[in-house]
């Protein structure tokens, strides 16, 4: 350690400094009665140090557990090591309001503190000391980066027109619905349909009634099946994966889309114009299926049968017997 | 670009591996007095590591076992580096009954645990090299770097400003009990030719 | 009587400092070891009548050369001298056997100490 030389004006500036300094500092003593009580914590508590000195901390603040911080600061007097608490384990120690009550974006302050040992001339630490900083725009930063980051995780795998997966976020739910049904032995069936006729429709009613058609066909599935089965591949192409279900039982479901399509037509007065309808195409899960990929492009193929056999249909996707 | 071997002799490494094996049996000895128990200290790993091998710095690390990280900066004497604590998620259970904790294992109480062994291990090695050393060290605030994560992630994270770094590896074990963690201390590249001198002068 | 002394330890830079804290004028012949195993080789061959012995050593550890010391029922006054100082360890060696347990790093002053203490060494 550096030999300090103290004279008393340096007395003077070193309680200036601890006065004004912009962390909080309180010294306890082995009962945790305070002993020091710096502005800082004067103008954040409203309580004066001529008020503070003397207090038991914890009568003086009950949102601070005294068990808890009784067994961080044990350590402290007992082993002399330092300690540390932070914000994301505990919002804060003393419950002060934000530093900057207008345009703070929370009520309270976040506050990180360290506890350090303060040896007296004997070498037993008989005091310790708290020293507290206001991490406050820290934490709203970090809370705003992880809002940032799952917004732009939906924007790039969410159809923004439907709030259904796009084809890139729902890849990862098919692949994990293969894999766990495959490993456990479950049923599970996949659909794929295509809109028959929408260009026509968009061309005739124009692309607003045309995204209307859309959109209502994303709330379709979402009261089917829930969003996080559902997605929208393309333009006008839609999946859904349906655990737990073997083909006959998809195809049934496959159905009742389908004639749920056809009622989102009535309105539409026009009777040149082709009805909206759509192909589906079914598969089922199948033990020699050897990847998702396999798994989409048979119902795809069922869909396409569909689409050849006059659309406004189901087909279910045949696998070889084995 | 010199070769590691060069920045590091076998004295040089003996050396550091002879402090850390003080510094980190300091720290045994506090984790060893908080839990009651006997904490095994293995040989403590030295070497220069490339930015982008980082995560060969720790020993048997199967990359996707998930661990809750904290980390803490520290510095003196013209040296600066940081302490990475990796806990091993499946310890948590056994660490909570150690340190008598009684709740559900929570997020927020595993954070808890967390903080109080890394304070323990991280201060005491970070201390421990310094007073054979004869630096102060300051210490920052620990950051908690991910909880639940893998250890690939931990150590992709971060700017990798650097190009190398010596680092330290300690693996510690709780005998009788399902507690695995590792300190791993990296000093900035710039500090090891000072750590060098330092430790040149003890090796006269 | 020169009495042989062995110091056993895995690190170079250890072992240094282990030679270093021996007193001078002290009449002593000194050893090395590198690890347990060249630590009992050495102490069968009567070069360790006083021992300072490290813990954690590889091949065999300082308590591997405690048991072995014990079970052939060799000639030496061990002294660990280690890193690893928590209550556990210190109880464990003593009951293995050893003599006193230095804390590393270790001095001049605190090996003078215990030899003396053991009566070892005599106060010149």
């Amino acid at each position: 350690m550096s030999e300090t030389h103290i004279e008393i004006g340096d007395i003077h500036w070193l309680m200036d400094i601890l006065q004004n300094i912009d962390v909080g500092l309180v010294v306890l003593d082995r009962e945790y009665n305070i002993h020091v009580w710096n502005g800082f914590m004067e103008s954040h508590s409203a309580i004066s140090p001529q008020k503070a000195k003397g207090q038991n901390l914890f009568k003086l603040f009950e949102e601070i557990p005294e068990a808890w911080f009784r067994q961080k600061s044990e350590p402290v007097f007992q082993l002399k090591t330092r300690t540390f608490t932070i914000w994301e384990q505990r919002p804060y120690l003393f419950r002060f309001k934000n530093s900057r009550p207008i345009t703070g974006r929370t009520a309270l302050m976040f506050q990180n503190t360290s506890i350090i040992p303060l040896e007296s001339l004997d070498r037993q630490v008989n005091h310790i000391c708290v020293i507290i900083y206001d991490v406050t725009d820290i934490a709203v930063s970090r809370a705003d980066v992880k809002n940032a980051n799952k917004t732009l995780t939906d924007i790039q795998s969410k159809d923004p027109l439907t709030g259904l997966w796009n084809r890139a976020g729902w890849e990862p739910q098919l692949v994990q619905q293969f894999n766990e049904c495959q490993a456990a032995g479950n049923e599970c069936s996949l659909v794929t349909f295509d809109l028959d006729n929408f260009r026509t429709y968009n061309g005739h009613y124009g692309h607003q009634q045309g995204d209307q058609v859309l959109s209502n066909i994303g709330k379709l599935l979402e009261k089917a099946v829930g969003l996080r089965l559902s997605a929208r591949l393309g333009g006008e192409v839609f999946g859904l994966l349906l655990p737990g279900q073997n083909g006959e039982q998809a195809k049934a479901m496959a159905e009742k889309l389908r004639r749920a399509v056809l009622l989102l037509n009535s309105g539409n007065a026009d009777d040149n114009i082709p009805k909206i309808t759509a192909s589906f195409g079914v598969a089922s899960l199948a033990k020699d299926t050897h990847s998702a990929h396999e798994w989409l492009q048979c119902a795809d193929k069922a869909l396409y049968h569909a689409k050849e056999s006059g659309r406004n249909q189901t087909t279910l996707y045949q696998h070889r017997p084995n | 670009m010199s070769a590691a071997h060069e920045i590091l002799n076998e004295d040089q490494r003996d050396c550091y591996q002879e402090l850390t094996n003080v510094a980190m049996g300091q720290a045994a000895d506090r984790l060893a007095r908080l839990l009651d128990a006997y904490v095994v200290l293995p040989i403590p790993r030295v070497n220069i590591i490339e930015c982008s091998d980082l995560h060969m710095a720790i020993q048997d690390a199967e990359t996707d076992s998930a661990v809750s990280a904290v980390c803490q900066g520290f510095i003196g004497s013209g040296i600066a580096g940081e302490a990475l604590l990796l806990f091993n998620d499946t310890s948590f259970a056994d660490l909570a009954k150690l340190m008598s904790y009684t709740g559900p294992l929570t997020r927020q109480a595993e954070l808890e645990l967390l903080m109080d062994v890394s304070s323990i291990l991280i201060g005491a090695c970070t201390h421990g090299i310094g007073e054979q050393l004869e630096i102060h060290f300051t210490q920052g605030h620990p950051v908690v770097l991910g909880q639940h994560c893998k250890v690939d992630d931990i150590l992709k994270s971060g700017n990798q400003q650097w190009q190398r770094t010596l680092a330290i590896e300690i693996h510690y074990t709780i005998e009788h009990v399902n507690i695995e963690c590792d300190l791993l201390l990296l000093f900035t590249e710039d500090s090891v030719a000072r750590l060098n001198q330092k430790i040149d002068f003890l090796l006269d | 009587m020169t009495i042989n002394v062995l110091i056993c330890d895995d690190s170079s830079f250890a072992r240094k400092q282990m030679a270093r804290a021996i007193p001078s004028g002290w009449d002593v012949e000194v050893h090395f070891a590198c690890d347990g195993v060249e630590g009992v080789e050495a102490i069968s061959k009567g070069l360790g009548e006083v021992v300072f012995l490290d813990l954690t050593m590889p091949n065999l550890d300082g308590y591997g050369v405690l048991e072995t010391i014990r079970q052939r029922d060799l000639p030496a006054m061990v002294i660990v001298v280690s890193g690893d100082i928590q209550p556990d360890a210190q109880e464990r060696v003593r009951k293995l056997g050893a003599m006193a347990f230095i804390k590393k790093p270790i001095d001049a002053d605190k090996a003078r100490q215990v030899l003396v203490e053991y009566g070892i060494m005599t106060e010149a």
